[in-house]
């Protein structure tokens, strides 16, 4: 029998991280569960663009799942996602780029009326209310940027905690190229060290941010900020290397005790007052679907039938191309510029919503390899002398990109594959996604102003590369445990708790109504950090009373 | 397009974009066996001729001009221990492909592919590439799976970390001008962003490995 915890949380990411820091520093007792290790610095130093771009071993080496486009495929086994399991989830090996979402980000429905074929919705939240909680994840992240800078952005008060890095010489040449356009491009926000801050070192500028963990702990992350700060508590219990297998629920209709294999095999039973579950929008609708009962035939906290449902990603535009002079995106961190003027939404441009434009993260050499095709043409064979010419371009590349809002859609899921299993016998995570035609004349849009932006930087070629084969070809997943007042169309209510399951709060990026049209951690941040304080709040007031 | 219209109907350009579809490696890697082999030069999975025949294919996708190739790379050392560790899902198309590439040279040339000169060598990989090759004698290998496969391998082979046993005296970063792992060199320093001041590559700092072939 196990002793019984205050709080067991269930993924150690953004929210999970931010979850355990605040019960923590309350006094509760916490048990974490992360189903990978926990690694750090010295492990990071190992990793190389092989293990983590190209195979994806560094983080999630046996994670496998299968793809299709529409439920009347047979979907197709693959690693599909950019998911981290270890202590910190993906925030050990983001790219770290930081937006607040704007005003109208949180009433995507009532702007823009609705759209068929889509699931639009406003979020039961509004910016007013994330606003103090956006500065605060700031303010612990240690952000480096220019904080008024973004003509698009929504009001804020005070700067950033961190002045924006140096530029490289391509950051240079497409902020000069942006400005000519009569756009105002501005360094992007990132949660990088630019000076030593709160105990963590500076940036040595080393590039490799971005599916990386990084050496120096410059980066932010939960597995440098908020597990250590638990840690030190004194109320942390945390369980590296812990699979959660099942959410088991009592005759109250409360989780009772969350089942568990550890790295030997070994099943036990962690029980706690409060489980939050936080393991990404795709693991914690995997876990929900798979915790079913008599109670809960279609799985937890799943009266609603949305579970798993109205899955989003982002939609990515890249393009790439070739300046004039070395583009030096080997050094320093992650794209270092940003332009957002035309992101708010018009749909005059025969689309809704839209997406913040920015140098993409640097390119070590086996993803430029990748682009080759792209550069050399469908009439270029992409190998033997044109190949490696290609290869000798390298110093002059950079890309941007456009991180797009996909809008949500019912038929865009997560749900249990009914044949492929993993080496533990469970089923694998099936991810069925379709583009919105919406998203589709988005990223047409977007693809034709990167060429325009790269043109006006100096760039003798540019090229787009065709992400259209991939599915969840990145970290952003959203919309699977979604956010809202009305148990009939939601998943958890406004403070992420379980419309079913009184005892269960899931504050991961699942909770996201709308994907907005920026990368969405910052965002998991703040919103992780206010469902947490009123969790909080409503403990101390039953205590009280 | 549907991903079926996809894999049935690829264009040259979605066949040598895609990263995930005809390109042919584990699912599940095995631990790091290529730790142990990377500085062994000697098969541990391909033998003599299939390392030859793959040697003499890496050669023709990154050949020598007027800087190193693939060979002297050592892209196949990295493709042996890949296919004995990481892709071990792979060895089976590699060995029934090479024998039904070695049939095709011998119907049309009577020779083996390493004897061919080099623009014998191109016109059976564009056929290769192509799927094009007649007679092919390997049902459950397909031509240009087996193609992508090598073509990505050799990619991998020259531009990984040399201690995954290619990408030797750095020729691969050299070519690309690529320099490095900047955080295991201390780091850049704003003028060096900037491009004021010249960041110096990983092979002007550590002395090349001396050639072991």
């Amino acid at each position: 029998m196990s002793e019984m915890k205050d709080v067991c949380v269930i993924g150690t990411g953004a929210a999970g991280g931010v979850w355990i820091d605040a019960c923590t520093r309350a006094g509760l007792d916490v048990v974490a569960l992360e189903r990978g290790p926990h690694l750090g610095p010295s492990d990071f130093r190992q990793h190389d663009e092989l293990s983590n771009v190209h195979r994806g071993t560094g983080f999630a080496p046996t994670w496998q799942d299968t793809t299709r486009d529409h439920a009347a495929q047979v979907a197709q086994l693959g690693r599909s996602t950019m998911l981290a399991r270890c202590v910190g989830g993906g925030t050990a090996h983001w790219g770290s780029w930081c937006w607040r979402f704007r005003e109208d980000d949180f009433e995507v429905l009532s702007s823009e009326g609705p759209v068929e074929g889509a699931n639009l919705a406003d979020w039961p939240i509004s910016y007013a209310e994330l606003a103090p909680f956006y500065d605060a994840a700031e303010a612990r992240l240690g952000l480096a940027g220019q904080a008024s800078a973004n003509p698009s952005g929504p009001p804020r008060h005070g700067g950033y905690p961190n002045p924006p890095h140096p530029p490289r010489r391509a950051t240079q040449l497409i902020a000069m190229g942006a400005k000519k356009l009569g756009l105002h491009p501005f360094p992007t926000p990132m949660a990088i060290n630019s000076r030593p801050y709160q105990g963590r070192a500076a940036c040595i500028n080393g590039g490799m941010c971005a599916n990386f963990g990084c050496p120096v702990h410059a980066k932010a992350s939960t597995l440098a900020i908020h597990v250590p700060a638990a840690l030190a508590t004194g109320h942390l219990d945390l369980r590296p290397d812990t699979r959660v297998i099942e959410l088991v629920t009592g005759k109250d209709g409360r989780v009772l005790a969350a089942r568990t294999l550890d790295a030997s095999g070994r099943e036990n039973e962690v029980r706690a007052r409060t489980f939050v579950l936080a393991c990404g929008g795709i693991g914690s609708a995997q876990l929900l679907l798979s915790s079913r009962s008599a109670r809960h035939p279609d799985g937890l906290a799943n009266g609603s039938g949305l579970v798993g449902r109205n899955l989003m990603f982002h939609n990515f535009t890249f393009v790439f191309f070739e300046l004039p002079e070395p583009s030096l995106a080997a050094l320093g961190p992650a794209g270092m510029v940003a332009i957002d003027d035309l992101h708010p939404s018009d749909a005059s441009r025969g689309f809704i919503r839209g997406a913040v434009l920015g140098e993409s993260a640097e390119s070590g050499p086996i993803w430029s390899a990748y682009k080759a095709p792209g550069y050399l043409g469908e009439n270029t064979r992409a190998w033997g002398k044109p190949l490696k010419d290609y290869l000798r371009r390298y110093p002059y590349l950079d890309g941007m990109i456009a991180v797009g809002e996909d809008l949500p859609q019912l038929d865009n899921r997560i749900d249990l594959d009914p044949t492929h299993v993993d080496a533990e016998g469970f089923p694998l995570a099936r991810i069925t996604y379709e583009s919105h035609p919406n998203d589709r004349a988005l990223h047409d849009f977007f693809d034709a102003r990167l060429h325009e932006i790269a043109l006006a930087a100096g760039a003798t070629k540019s090229w787009s590369f065709d992400t259209s084969h991939t599915k969840g070809g990145t970290g952003h997943i959203m919309g699977t445990c979604r956010m809202g007042n009305d148990p009939n169309e939601s998943v958890v209510d406004r403070w992420c708790r379980s419309h079913e399951v009184p005892n269960l709060y899931i504050p991961d990026g699942g909770c996201f109504p709308t994907s907005g049209g920026y990368n969405p951690t910052l965002t998991i941040f703040a919103n992780a950090a206010r469902t947490a304080a009123h969790f909080l709040e409503s403990i101390a007031r039953k205590e009280t009373a | 397009m549907s991903a079926h219209e996809r894999d049935t109907h690829f264009s040259r350009r979605a066949f040598l974009v895609s990263t995930t579809g005809l390109w042919i490696s584990a699912g599940l890697p095995r631990p790091l066996a290529a730790a142990a082999a990377q500085r062994d030069e000697a098969p541990s999975v391909l033998s003599p001729d299939e390392w030859s025949a793959v040697e003499a294919i890496s050669e023709r996708i990154l050949p020598a001009d007027e800087t190193p190739g693939a060979k002297a790379a050592g892209c196949v050392n990295f493709i042996d221990k890949a296919l004995a560790s990481e892709d071990a899902a792979a060895l089976p198309l590699y060995r029934e492909a090479l024998q039904a590439l070695e049939h095709a040279c011998d119907a049309r040339w009577k020779k083996k592919f390493v004897d061919l000169d080099a623009a014998r060598q191109d016109a059976m990989l564009e056929d290769l590439e192509s799927g094009s090759l007649p007679d092919w004698g390997a049902p459950g290998a397909s031509q240009q799976a087996f193609f992508g496969s090598v073509r990505m391998h050799t990619l991998l082979g020259f531009l990984a970390d040399p201690r995954h046993g290619g990408n030797r005296d750095f020729i691969g970063w050299r070519t690309m001008g690529f320099p490095g792992p900047v955080h295991h060199l201390g780091g850049a320093q704003p003028d060096q962003m900037s491009g004021k001041r010249r960041f110096a590559p990983i092979w002007e700092r550590t002395p090349p490995r001396p050639s072991q072939s």
